[in-house]
């Protein structure tokens, strides 16, 4: 397995310097002139000449390509056009509450979807595989940003429980870290969650009509084992690919909902940087974005060989 | 033993916190980009500025400049010497004296900093002198009347010179100037945090530490608010006024501010080269409508650049009503198809509708395209556009709202307008220094400019503050800028 590993992360060179081509290449097709919009309605024409040449934005596209590579060879990001701070230091400052807030929303739909999916599959047809069936629906059609005012509201202005924004790292203050992550998490756990009980529905009905199933229960163990120890585990194994593409999605889903709760992450970091045409950020932020998407599905990979013996690497 | 013991100072200390520290957070429509008076380029950026910087003078309720840093001032040798005495014993927030040297650094680096977005309102200044550690002297090249208007602004931000030194391109993240409140920390897209400076030369602010939110979406701001979040946004959307105007436990400042919003035309290519076709246009608008439908009568109807209140406003020059009579007289049965550009956005779609479909009352066929801000700022240098709807969040002089617009070649003349009646008037307005001179002058140039219509003022857009009822000693200056220093939260 070490071996395959190995194997699987060489061959991802090539597709990531694909990645960077494309990361430049589609920083390059946004409209607008980053020293225009930075210097703003009362830039003189002289003041962005200026900016542009100390943005390098006056050099051939091909040599701001290469110098961008190099640099990120030697993991220098850049700095940022907005206010000088580092590229790489903004990435690891905002980097850890992202991946806070996915594992968070992961679990809060692991906690919805296993017991959904589950009870969904046992209780086919029943009126509460028709509830459940609703919940997901309503889940996975439901946008994120209605979502997230619906709960500010309900949470925040009517019941005054939780604070509508803000956020506190989880090394200062754990309590209220979990408390202002709440809502987000929920927002985005939620139409995951959906998703993966719909998964984990058909992938049990499916494991449950087998024959060792059948062979289980006639063999008269408890339903309770056939199904947790015999079903679950069986049917997990598309559930956790599927688990695995929910997790690379929400580093970029979580850019709305980082919007709507003001959560310094790292998708709030790429829509500002959007905004305001910080190159540099932009270009940091989506290639760490599409290795962490990468090194996801390469992890997930690994963990079908835990789950299921049967898949053999070669 | 000892738990309790530790819970209990804990308490103690918790319950002094609550006691003593008032915070007020306030919500804001954009992450201030650059904290330095140089640098800054937007007008978010000077809600932070403003509390952190002491400026040379400042503007009253009515615009008046008066008194902040520099007690007086003489201006001498035909408008051309600012004489300057210092306010003596003020200290920057690093505890390094504030006198005339610090001032001519902070002017001088103004001028002379690579990308500095001070230049162009400096560029009359020839040099700056130190008489005395107390008075200070700025010679210009020519007359330039709204000197003092422009440094009770970012140019007149006086920084410590010794920071600015030290940290260099990183001032703006560090930033150290000498006004009631001093920077603490950043955190970008989450906060910017300032604390009272209690040795604040005109007595200590009230509130301990205030706290700077960005919150880009209007409902969210507005959410952050009635949830207690933060006590003070700004802006409001119109929209939500009425909600908070009927709510018990808060409060709605809508005061009248500086700025314009219309429609520029391209008077460099067809259709809008010719002025006929841009009357007709114009003609077709009903100002009226646009502030009841859009802006739910948040803004007023604009004449001119120069909004009610402000000293060049003249009662002379009316509102004019829609007139479709005239709209197709002017065309002269001929039809007139153009393209007007805009940005993505609620009310700018709306906006952009509602223009057409009054246009489409006189036969005239528009296109709305929309594209972001920066390309719409990037076209309207090049000139490369029909009509596109733009304005101006205005200055308190006069001349910052009508000079870069419409003098031959100016930076923010988007129409590529060029007449040399108006270019005499609009540079011999800037040379006098006595007002009602000025505005004389300026409504003389603004006659030719009405009749030759590269631009339509539709309105004037008002300030609209949302705040907590509690929150007292905020006074509504027209220039937006909400001023901490006598903020009282009860």
């Amino acid at each position: 397995m070490i071996q395959f590993a190995i194997r699987r992360l060489f061959a991802a060179l090539p597709t990531l310097l694909v990645v960077t081509v494309l990361v430049f290449g589609m920083v390059q097709l946004l409209p607008g002139d980053p020293a225009r919009l930075l210097l703003g309605e009362e830039a003189t024409p002289q003041a962005v000449t200026e900016l542009r040449h100390s943005l390098g934005l006056d050099r051939p596209v091909p040599e701001q390509y290469a110098r961008w590579l190099v640099n990120i060879g030697q993991l220098d990001f850049g700095t940022s056009v907005k206010d000088n701070s580092s590229v790489l230091g903004l990435i690891a400052d905002k980097l850890p509450t992202t991946i806070e807030l996915a594992l968070f929303a992961m679990l809060i739909a692991a906690l919805i979807a296993l017991p959904a999916g589950m009870i969904s599959a046992l209780h086919r047809d029943s009126w509460t595989d028709r509830a459940f069936t609703l919940f997901a629906l309503s889940g996975i059609s439901l946008p994120n940003f209605f979502l997230g005012i619906l709960l500010i509201y309900i949470f925040s202005i009517r019941l005054a429980w939780i604070p509508a924004s803000g956020y506190v790292p989880f090394t200062q203050d754990p309590a209220k870290n979990l408390l202002l992550l709440l809502l987000p998490a929920v927002t985005l756990g939620v139409h995951s969650a959906a998703v993966l009980a719909r998964y984990l529905r058909s992938s049990m009905l499916e494991t449950l009509s087998q024959d060792y199933v059948r062979t289980a229960h006639a063999k008269g163990i408890t339903r309770q084992r056939v199904v947790l120890k015999h079903g679950l585990r069986n049917a997990l194994v598309p559930v956790i690919t599927a688990f695995g593409l929910q997790l690379g999605g929400l580093l970029g889903g979580a850019v709305i909902t980082e919007q709507i709760f003001s959560v310094p992450g790292f998708g709030r970091l790429l829509v500002d940087a959007v905004f305001t045409r910080d190159l540099p950020v932009i270009q940091g932020v989506v290639l760490v974005s599409a290795v962490a998407v990468f090194l996801v599905s390469f992890l997930v990979d690994l963990t079908y060989a835990a789950v299921d013996p049967r898949i053999r690497y070669h | 033993m000892r738990q309790p013991a530790r819970t209990l100072a804990l308490l103690t200390l918790l319950a002094l916190g609550v006691a003593g520290a008032e915070t007020v957070t306030v919500g804001l429509d954009a992450d201030p980009p650059r904290l330095d008076p140089a640098l800054s380029s937007a007008f978010v950026d000077r809600q932070v500025l403003n509390q952190i910087f002491d400026k040379l003078v400042d503007l009253d309720q009515n615009l008046k400049v008066i008194p902040a840093l520099a007690k007086s001032w003489k201006i001498s040798n035909g408008g051309l010497t600012y004489t300057f005495t210092l306010r003596p014993g003020v200290k920057f927030h690093d505890g390094t004296p504030l006198d005339a040297n610090a001032v001519k650094y902070s002017l001088e680096r103004d001028l002379t900093l690579e990308g500095s977005a001070r230049k162009n309102e400096l560029s009359s200044v020839k040099d700056v002198k130190v008489i005395d550690p107390l008075t200070v002297q700025i010679n210009l090249k020519q007359p330039y009347g709204p000197l003092l208007a422009v440094l009770a602004d970012r140019s007149g931000m006086i920084i410590s010179p010794k920071a600015a030194q030290k940290e260099g391109q990183d001032f703006q993240n560090n930033p150290v100037g000498s006004g009631p409140f001093e920077f603490v920390s950043r955190k970008r897209q989450d906060n910017i945090t300032l604390q009272a400076n209690k040795a604040y030369w005109d007595g200590a602010p009230k509130i301990d530490k205030l706290v700077y939110r960005p919150f880009p979406e209007g409902d969210v701001r507005l959410a952050n608010l009635l949830s207690g979040a933060v006590q003070v946004i700004t802006p409001i959307d119109p929209k939500d006024i009425s909600k908070l105007d009927q709510n018990p436990k808060f409060d709605v400042l809508n005061y009248p501010g500086l700025g314009f919003q219309g429609i520029w035309f391209n008077v460099t290519r067809p259709p809008f080269n010719n002025k006929a076709n841009r009357q007709a246009v114009a003609a077709t608008i009903d100002r009226d409508a646009v502030a009841k439908v859009v802006f739910y009568n948040t803004v007023k109807p604009a004449a001119g650049p120069f909004p009610p209140g402000t000293p060049a406003y003249s009662a002379n020059i009316k509102v004019p009503q829609a007139n479709l009579a005239l709209a197709k007289q002017k065309l002269g049965g001929k039809p007139l198809t153009f393209t007007i550009l805009t940005t993505p956005g609620t009310v700018t779609t709306q906006l952009a509708q509602l223009y057409q479909a009054m246009f489409a009352q006189a036969g005239i066929n528009a296109k709305i395209q929309q594209v972001e801000f920066g390309t719409l700022l990037d076209r309207a240098d090049k000139h490369d556009f029909d009509a596109l709807i733009l304005g101006w969040s205005g200055r308190p002089d006069p001349d910052g709202n009508i000079y870069d617009f419409f003098v031959t070649g100016g930076s923010n003349n988007q129409a590529g307008y060029s007449n040399k009646t108006v270019d005499q008037l609009l540079n011999k307005a800037r040379a006098q220094t006595a007002m009602p001179a000025r505005v004389a002058t300026y409504n003389v140039a603004l006659g030719q400019i009405l009749n030759d219509v590269p631009y339509v003022w539709v309105y004037h857009p008002n300030n609209l503050v949302g705040m907590v009822k509690g929150l007292s000693g905020i006074k509504p200056i027209p220039d937006g800028i909400i001023r901490f220093k006598d903020a009282d939260l009860k």
